[in-house]
C-alpha cells in the first residue's frame, strides 16, 4: 500500500578547529579597541617594577648610589624576565592553519579547511545513475527515522564513530517522484529525510566501505549535488 | 504650662494617627535566606521540553568568557528563551612551575586564572535545543570551553559557601 518510500539520510559535519579569518573592517576595529584599551588601562605589577628598576639604575650610574647593595632584592632584573621571555616565545612554532593547501586540494581527507563546516558526501547508484548524495539508507519498517540515518552512517563509515547526532527530530526533507518509465503501482515517489551529526573525533581510522567519499565544504556542494536537492539541503546548513 | 502642654492625639480624638503613613506603602515580602531549588518539568508526547539547563563557559581569558556570556544571554533574549540567572563561579588560580634542571635549576611562575561563567536556561523545547547548541558551538571563540547540563542540587550547592562552624555544632548535637 505505501506508495512513497522513505530515506533516511546523514549529514555529518566535522566542526571548524580555528576561527576564520578577519575581515578587513574587523581587522581595523580590533586594532583600535585595542589601543583605546592600552591607553586607557593602568601599569600592571611587572611595569611598574621595570620602570623603578630603570630610575635606581640611572640614580645609580648619575650619582653612584648603593642602593642595589642595601636593598638586596633585585637579583633577577625585570628586563632580564622580559628577555628571558621573549627568547621562549621564539621557540614556539605554532602548528599550520592551512594544511588544504599543502594537500593541494585533496578533498578525501579531513584536514582540510579548518576554520568551516566539513561534510560527507558519497557516491550511491540511485536507479540507473549514479549520484554524490548524502548517505541514506532506506527505511525500514519498525525502527525510528534516526536509526535510519545512524544506520547510513554506520554503512559508510564502520561502526565505530564517534558522532554525536542531534535531536530526534529531521532537519529538512527532500521529495521527488520517479521518472515515469520507473513507476509502479507501490513506487510513486521517494522522500529523504536529513539528520545532522557532529563528528567528535577527527581520526577515521576504521577502513571506509566505499571509496567514493568527499569531505566537502558548503559552497562546494554546489559541484556535487543536484540543483534540487541542493535548495532543501542548503535550507538547514549554518555558515 | 508651656512645659506640660502635649499634643498627643488621643484614641478618642479624630485626630489619632494622624501621622501614619506605613499603609499607603507597597507591601514589603520578607526576605527568605535561602531559596529553594526549583522543580524539573518533563511533559510527555511530541512536545519534550527539557527543565533547567546550565550553559557552562570556561576560558583563561576574562574578558573573552564574560563577552561571550553577554552574547548567549542576549541571544537567548532574542530567541525568547526564559533565562533563569546568569551568574559566575569564583575563579580559580593556578600556579605553574617549570623546573628546568639544565646546570642550574630555575623555577618561572606563571599564575593563570580560570574564569566561569553560567547561564542558565528553562522551557527549551527538544525540536529547538539542537539548532541552539549548534548556533552556540559554531560562534564559540578560541580558548572557551562550553558545557551543557541539566541543572542538579549539586550544582547549586556549589555556589554555596559551606559553614565549618555550623556543621560542628550539628555534628555535636546529634
Amino acid at each position: 500500500r505505501r506508495r512513497i518510500r522513505l530515506f533516511g539520510a546523514m549529514c555529518l559535519l566535522r566542526l571548524p578547529r580555528i576561527t576564520q579569518p578577519l575581515e578587513k573592517e574587523e581587522e581595523e576595529v580590533a586594532a583600535l579597541m585595542q589601543q583605546i584599551e592600552l591607553e586607557k588601562s593602568h601599569y600592571s605589577d611587572h611595569e611598574i617594577r621595570k620602570l623603578e628598576e630603570e630610575e635606581q639604575l640611572k640614580r645609580s650610574k648619575e650619582s653612584s648610589y648603593d642602593e642595589d647593595d642595601a636593598r638586596g632584592k633585585t637579583v633577577i632584573l625585570a628586563q632580564d624576565l622580559e628577555e628571558k621571555w621573549e627568547q621562549k616565545f621564539l621557540q614556539f612554532k605554532a602548528a599550520p592553519r592551512i594544511t588544504d593547501a599543502d594537500k593541494s586540494n585533496d578533498r578525501t581527507s579531513l584536514n582540510r579547511k579548518l576554520d568551516s563546516n566539513l561534510m560527507l558526501l558519497v557516491k550511491q547508484k540511485i536507479g540507473n545513475q549514479e549520484l554524490w548524495l548524502l548517505p541514506q539508507v532506506e527505511w525500514q519498517p519498525g525502527e525510528t527515522l534516526r536509526s535510519t540515518a545512524e544506520r547510513a552512517m554506520a554503512t559508510f563509515l564502520g561502526d565505530h564513530i564517534q558522532a554525536k547526532v542531534l535531536g530526534n527530530a529531521p532537519y529538512g526533507i527532500y521529495k521527488y517522484k520517479f521518472p515515469r518509465a520507473i513507476r509502479t503501482e507501490n513506487n510513486v515517489g521517494a522522500k529523504v529525510f536529513f539528520f545532522k551529526a557532529f563528528l567528535q573525533s577527527s581520526d577515521l581510522s576504521q577502513a571506509e566501505l566505499k571509496a567514493d567519499h568527499l569531505w566537502v565544504t558548503k559552497k562546494e556542494l554546489g559541484d556535487y549535488l543536484q540543483s534540487e536537492y541542493l535548495k532543501k539541503v542548503n535550507r538547514f546548513l549554518l555558515d | 504650662d508651656a512645659l506640660l502642654g502635649c499634643h498627643r492625639s488621643y484614641r478618642s480624638r479624630p485626630t489619632h494617627g494622624i501621622g501614619k503613613f506605613k499603609y499607603l506603602l507597597p507591601k514589603e515580602i520578607p526576605k527568605r535566606r535561602k531559596e529553594k531549588v526549583q522543580m524539573k518539568e518533563i511533559s510527555a508526547g511530541t512536545e519534550y521540553q527539557y527543565g533547567d539547563i546550565n550553559i557552562q563557559m570556561t576560558s583563561y581569558d576574562l574578558g573573552l568568557v564574560e563577552h561571550f556570556a553577554q552574547y548567549v544571554h542576549r541571544l537567548c533574549n532574542r530567541l525568547s528563551i526564559q533565562v533563569n540567572e546568569s551568574y559566575a563561579m569564583p575563579t580559580k588560580t593556578n600556579e605553574v612551575l617549570f623546573l628546568e634542571e639544565r646546570g642550574s635549576k630555575m623555577q618561572l611562575d606563571a599564575v593563570l586564572t580560570t574564569h566561569q561563567r553560567v547561564v542558565q536556561i528553562r522551557g527549551l523545547s527538544s525540536t529547538f535545543a539542537p539548532i541552539l547548541l549548534e548556533i552556540i558551538q559554531s560562534s564559540q571563540p578560541e580558548g572557551v570551553h562550553l558545557l551543557m547540563k541539566q541543572h542538579t542540587e549539586a550544582d547549586f550547592k556549589s555556589r554555596l559557601k559551606s559553614r565549618p562552624e555550623l556543621e560542628e555544632l550539628l555534628a555535636e548535637m546529634s
